[in-house]
């Protein structure tokens, strides 16, 4: 299963802290720093598979000498832009499927906010939840279909979801996030 | 509903433009902003509250609690207004933890809602559950989340599957109810596709819990991994088939044929990855002869994964392909070491998660052959590392280290253009060589002389201010204790378990004690005191093998008086003395006047030093110290002293001293040896010593008497021990003689007299040394040690069960391969090497070991969810209960909760008094801050 996702920028600074388990609010900034750190030093030419961070390596074993268990295993990482897309997750999930499952969510964000930056997400930070939500559930995947996933928020959310956020101002830029193309 | 959401959205938007525009002091700014917070929290307009509530839910991102405010997230659950509830429930999922108490007051509500009519309603519940769900919230919701599995809407039906699932990961009964109707969705062939794939990601969440159940769901498993046409559920399915088919041999067969079409034919690199993956994970590989094919999958896997990593540039396929690599070493580490020059080309690969799988792959894959070109490659790899930042210590390496055979420094500058490696790899680099070398007891190593070599080289390779722990998973708990201190200790392991190298190894520690370890260990000073220890004692330990015993002990006090060295001044303090004894006893060195005089010096360097530490805040220092300063005044006094002759060493130095530190050889003893030592049965650990122990301290003026127990140890130790053999023989005649033969596994290994001559030294040397508590014989069982009660009792000694309990020291870290058995013999005819191994009680036993990883297993990692319940449920398909049955029990579970829902009501107006009461009395109404800056 997935054990949390997480978005953060190039400062660290959280986007988005979904966690399928409880844990408290320092443990949370704790980890989202362990992770920020590891993502930060990595070069965009390296692969989207972190190692465990060290918050996360205590107790847990090797992935490849034992079989499933609940711990998480994988921590992968994705990058877009300014953002950077985080998934941990045990072993019973894909490493590949998860970085395309990263891509999903991007790809629903980005149909979401039409053509989404960094600061569709900040303002709109609710509806990335939402987003989220239509895709894992207690950390299972529930629908890797862009259509759906949009279809079923924006249902909720009436026609006026998308929101004016011109008037946010020039410094945070609105370039969008490249990189959406297909992964498979 | 337009106006509200305008509203609120500027409010939210005011404070993320607030908090830009005051990142000087941000801190201030949200403090402020959580008092408007929590002043607008409790207004009754509820889209003011339910702003509030977005605002804190941000804020909460960044680390400020809200748990305060988890009884204004149930009131704006409970608002009418689809946005408003939205942002109730989201608030519930971010902050709300199964002790929140207001959690109980949610039931009615989750229930309402679960209800509805709307689909997007109905949601709000399914989704926020997983996350806040307690086992007696479950217990009463099962039922309407049971229901919402048949809803007409697609939507509806996957959320509350996968909703059941986290309902019965902390209520297993609701596995009861629910697993036939997710079976049902499951098998039902007219079923959304979404639905399905829902249903198949909880099955296989199950799927390595209870294996058993889902043997009966594998054709239509097959039916859906054959024209399921969604890659996403064939990746799940084949995830699911490799934890079935160790029950079900004959899925094998059955899986061959499409899972080798789909890695032939599938332009899906995850699908292949994951066909891969199941074929080596499902044990489709071992076939136990059934499969005929087997070796053509085998390559045709294999072939694949090699593919991944020299083909494809991506680093994502190169990383995974080296996984799979990993998982097969496993099994068939002859495949994996056919692929060993893409493996050796990943080792150079710039990225450093790759890097590590490789590194972890050839040291499970290296072989006797392989190490010592392996080890060299990674140490020149550190080499140049470690060039580019400091020159300035490859400057000195002592001659002494040259002479004693180190192996010359071989720079071949593979990749001068290597990125910079962060400083845990570095450190990650060195742990893995030494694992690699010392795997099994050195059985892959060869040639120790190199190895001693090699351990000095990588001294030198610690990276400065390495005193943190890797942040790379650590394997063997090897967190402990720092990469310098490992270094030494394997300098110390190889002097004692490796007869033939003593020498080199002692020189080698010599060598770095000479160096005075700040220019040696420029990356350990800090924790020099870790490193010194083990030096300290092999220095001290073989002092015969030392090349200047004088500078050695000059420098040793030196670095001991360091503050950095203070937990190795104990060892150092006897290490002294024997360094000292050895330069006396050297026949280099006559005793005449020089030879007096330059020991008098030496004595009054070592009383000063001693001295000084009489008075160390350490008690086991101090206690050191005087013992030894009493034992050097007297050697002062006998070397001034007129009773002897001239040339004669007096008898304190040339024996007594000695004597104190002669005796058995210490050999490597096996860390769980001690925990195997069988309790003896009239040893009850639980009884008080003396149960009127206050009464005991009353009457102390009154003449003690003597308890019983204590005249047990006197025996033993006073009067049943035989006198050890130092006592036995003359003075003057077992000095070097023990030292240097009292092996029992390793000389007499290579007698040629066979086993009859070795059997009667054994014998002999069992005799010798029965009554020897520290003499564990490894025949006799538990040996002497059992002596202890017994046979102060008359108890028969066989009567004592003796209990397996062996841990081998190589811990779990190489799952060892039946084909890799240590090849001893060596072909490339070398050194023959003697290596001890660590002495056991008994029989080494592998259940010990698993105690001890289930021990550390248990410590659960921090994100984990434990659905450890879901395994020992038993699944009755007959004992289904709906929510309308009529029986007994059901009929007071529901007076029961009509009572807890009084409570409920009572406690829910208790606590909203409670807070209105906080507001009024004027309460601090910042929010608590749970660290103080945000980063960035």
């Amino acid at each position: 299963m997935i054990n949390a996702v997480l978005v953060f920028n190039n400062n660290g600074e959280p986007r988005l802290t979904k966690f399928y388990t409880q844990i408290d609010t320092q443990a949370k900034k704790e980890l989202i720093g362990q992770i920020y750190d590891l993502v930060s030093r990595r070069p965009p030419t390296a692969c989207n598979f972190l190692p465990l961070p060290p918050m996360l390596s205590r107790g847990a074993m090797s992935t490849v000498e034992l079989g499933p268990s609940d711990a998480p295993t994988q921590v992968i990482y994705r990058t877009y832009a300014t953002l950077s897309f985080i998934m941990i997750a045990t072993s019973t999930e894909s490493p590949l499927a998860l970085i395309d499952l990263i891509q999903v969510f991007v790809e629903s964000l980005d149909r979401m906010f039409e053509n989404v930056c960094e600061l569709d997400l900040i303002f709109g930070f609710e509806s990335m939840h939402a987003v989220l939500a239509e895709m894992i559930i207690g950390g299972v995947v529930l629908e890797t279909n862009t259509e759906k996933i949009v279809a079923s928020v924006r249902s909720q959310e009436g026609p006026a979801a998308k929101r004016s956020i011109h008037t946010a101002g020039a410094s945070m830029g609105r370039g969008g996030l490249p990189g959406l193309g297909g992964w498979r | 509903m337009l106006v509200s959401l305008l509203w609120f959205e500027k409010s939210l938007y005011d404070l993320i433009k607030g908090l830009r525009s005051h990142r000087t002091a941000e801190d201030d700014y949200i403090q402020s902003s959580l008092r408007e917070c929590r002043a607008e929290v409790k207004s009754q307009d509820m889209d003011k509250k339910a702003t509030a509530l977005l605002k804190l839910v941000y804020l909460e991102m960044f680390g400020y609690d809200m748990s305060w405010a988890s009884f204004h997230v149930l009131e704006v659950m409970s608002s009418s207004k689809y946005l408003l509830k939205r942002a109730g429930y989201l608030g519930a999922v971010q902050s709300f933890r199964t002790d929140t108490e207001i959690l109980m007051l949610a039931t009615n509500l989750l229930k309402k809602d679960l209800a509805s009519p709307g689909v997007p309603n109905i949601s709000l519940p399914l989704i926020t559950l997983p996350n806040i769900i307690t086992p007696s919230l479950a217990m009463s919701l099962v039922s309407d989340v049971l229901s919402r599995i048949s809803h007409t809407h697609a939507v509806v039906r996957k959320k509350a599957i996968v909703c059941l699932y986290r309902l019965a990961l902390v209520y297993p009964e609701a596995l009861n109810v629910a697993w036939p109707k997710i079976k049902d969705r499951l098998m039902d062939e007219d079923e959304d596709n979404s639905v399905t794939t829902a249903a198949i990601n909880v099955v296989c969440e199950l799927g390595w819990r209870r294996p058993h159940d889902l043997l009966p769901l594998a054709p239509r498993l097959f039916d859906l991994l054959v024209d399921g046409g969604n890659n996403w559920m064939a990746i799940k399915v084949i995830k699911l088939f490799a934890t079935l088919t160790p029950l079900e041999p004959r899925l094998v067969r059955k899986l061959l044929r499409p899972l080798t079409n789909i890695i032939r034919t599938t332009s899906a690199m995850s699908l292949l990855y994951e066909c891969i993956n199941g074929i080596i994970q499902g044990g489709i590989l071992d076939g136990d002869g059934a499969v005929d094919e087997t070796t053509e999958i085998a390559s045709l896997c294999v072939g694949k994964l090699r593919g991944m990593i020299v083909t494809d540039s991506d680093p994502n396929l190169k990383y995974v392909a080296l996984l799979s690599f990993n998982r097969i070493a496993g099994s068939y580490p002859r495949l994996v070491s056919m692929h060993q020059d893409v493996i050796l080309g990943c080792l150079e690969d710039a990225d450093v998660s790759i890097r590590l799988q490789a590194l972890d792959l050839v040291s499970q894959v290296v072989t006797s052959e392989t190490l010592v070109p392996f080890v060299n490659q990674l140490i020149n790899q550190l080499d140049d590392e470690h060039q580019v930042f400091s020159d300035e210590y490859e400057a000195d390496e002592g001659d002494m280290c040259t002479e004693s055979g180190m192996s010359p420094k071989q720079y071949s500058v593979l990749h001068t253009g290597s990125s910079f490696l962060p400083k845990d790899y570095s450190i990650e680099v060195l742990h893995r060589i030494l694992d690699i070398c010392s795997y099994k007891n050195y059985s892959n190593l060869l040639d120790f002389e190199w190895y001693v070599g090699v351990l000095l080289r990588l001294v030198k390779l610690v990276p400065t201010s390495s005193r943190g722990n890797s942040c790379f998973p650590s394997w063997q708990g090897r967190n402990q204790g720092n990469i310098g201190h490992r270094i030494v200790s394997e300098i110390r392991n190889v002097s004692v378990r490796v007869k033939e190298v003593r020498s080199e190894a002692t020189t080698a520690a010599e060598c770095l004690i000479l160096t005075k370890e700040d220019t040696v260990f420029p990356g350990v000073t800090a924790t020099g005191a870790d490193v010194l220890g083990p030096l300290a004692w092999v220095v001290g330990e073989f002092a015969q093998h030392l090349r200047s015993p004088r500078e050695t002990l000059l420098s040793l006090m030196e670095i001991a008086n360091t503050p950095n060295s203070a937990h190795a001044v104990p060892l150092s303090i006897q290490a002294i003395l024997k360094i000292f004894v050895r330069t006396i006893l050297a026949e280099d060195v006559p005793w005449d006047t020089q030879g007096r005089g330059e020991a008098t010096i030496l004595l009054t360097r070592i009383t000063r030093f001693l001295e000084a530490l009489t008075v160390h805040p350490d008690l086991d220092v101090q206690e050191r110290a005087i013992e030894f300063l009493e034992v050097t005044r007297l050697a002062v006094d006998s070397i001034q002293s007129e009773s002897h002759a001239a040339d004669e060493i007096p008898f304190l130095l040339s024996s007594i001293i000695p004597g104190m530190f002669r005796g058995l050889e210490l050999n490597p003893v096996a860390a769980s040896a001690q925990r195997k030592v069988p309790l003896p049965d009239n040893l009850s650990l639980d009884e008080a010593f003396k149960k009127d122990l206050p009464g005991l301290f009353s009457s102390r003026h009154s003449r003690p008497k003597k308890p019983r127990i204590q005249s047990f140890t006197e025996d033993f130790y006073y009067l049943q021990g035989t006198p050890t053999s130092v006592e036995q023989s003359s003075p003057g005649d077992f000095g070097y003689e023990i030292c240097s033969s009292p092996s029992y596994q390793n000389h007499t290994m290579r007698d040629i007299d066979g086993v009859a001559a070795l059997t009667l030294k054994k014998a002999e040397r069992r005799e010798q040394y029965r009554d020897d508590p520290f003499y564990i014989d490894s025949e006799n069982g538990a040996g002497n040690l059992n002596s202890i009660g017994p046979d102060v009792h008359g108890v028969d000694l066989d009567s004592i069960p003796i209990v397996n309990l062996g841990l081998e020291e190589t811990g779990n870290y190489h799952k060892t391969p039946a084909g890799r058995s240590n090849p001893k013999a060596p072909r490339r005819k070398t050194k023959k090497y003697d290596i001890m191994s660590d002495e056991m009680i008994g029989q080494d036993d592998p259940t010990d070991l698993e105690d001890f990883n289930q021990t550390r297993k248990a410590r659960s990692s921090l994100l984990q969810v434990d659905s450890s319940g879901l395994g020992q449920l038993p699944l009755g398909n007959d004992r289904r209960f709906s929510p309308s049955s009529h029986d007994p029990t059901r009929i007071g579970d529901d007076a029961e909760m009509a009572k807890a829902m009084q409570e409920v009501e009572r406690m829910r107006l208790q606590m909203q008094r409670a807070s209105e009461r906080v507001h009024l009395e004027g309460f601090p109404a910042e929010g608590t801050l749970v660290k103080k800056k945000r980063g960035g």
